[in-house]
């Protein structure tokens, strides 16, 4: 099925993203593991692994509308020195991934591709949920102070 | 933060070396190599090293290639 150009275009914007995302939770991930922040490493590597499964679902949709997911490009990855360094910069990236799912998700509304739409609304609940939870730790950090927070996370 | 991760290159080691000197990216790159591996890394490596040299109260020159050719441009701390 012929996809529509500029849809397939802010797919493979969307998809971009996600190859970044999948990356810099990855490695945030196991670093927390290597200081044995086992909880935080957890938590973090399955949001990588979720962000790989979104990026399948682009993917395959950009195949299906008969574009090519261009996984050669990625962005620039924003790695934390300090814990709490990296949980800011993880919440920095979601909220921009959510900016750039909601322009695709009005370029494809605009364009009429309401399956495309309804796949990144998807992906869109699941990143607020992500960024709510990023929220969450930024803020338990300033009030309980970062070495009672890292505590919980042993 | 790491600006560079091919050089493993922070945001606090370009802030020093500012203050040793550094005040361009041909510094950053013969210091560090920022930018000579992937070149990801420019557009942030070039924020922290212009916030950096801003905080001294310095002018910053700022080089910028584009596609008429090089843009020279000095801004002035305010």
């Amino acid at each position: 099925m012929r996809g529509n150009s500029t849809v397939l275009a802010a797919l493979n914007k969307v998809l971009t993203r996600k190859l970044t995302a999948i990356n810099q939770y990855f490695l945030h991930a196991r670093m927390f593991k290597n200081w044995g922040f086992n909880e935080l490493n957890e938590r973090i590597y399955k949001a990588s692994i979720k962000e790989m499964k979104h990026a399948d679902e682009v993917i395959e949709r950009i195949l299906l509308l008969d574009g090519l997911p261009n996984l050669q490009e990625l962005g620039k990855l924003y790695i934390g020195e300090e814990p709490k360094e990296m949980l800011r910069l993880d919440d920095k990236l979601q909220s921009e991934d959510i900016r750039y799912i909601r322009d695709a998700i009005s370029t494809c509304e605009a364009e009429k591709d309401f399956v495309s739409r309804h796949m990144l609304a998807e992906i869109l609940e699941q990143q607020e949920e992500h960024q709510d939870w990023l929220d969450t730790q930024c803020s338990l950090i300033d009030t309980i102070g970062i070495e009672n927070y890292l505590q919980r996370q042993l | 933060m790491y600006v560079c991760l091919c050089k493993g290159v922070t945001d606090k080691q370009i802030q020093r070396a500012v203050d040793q000197g550094a005040r361009t990216m041909r510094d950053l790159r013969q210091e560090f190599g920022v930018g000579s591996q992937c070149g990801k890394c420019t557009c942030c490596a070039r924020d922290v090293l212009h916030d950096a040299i801003h905080a001294r109260k310095e002018v910053v020159h700022i080089h910028v290639p584009s596609p008429q050719g090089q843009l020279d441009v000095d801004i002035a701390y305010s």
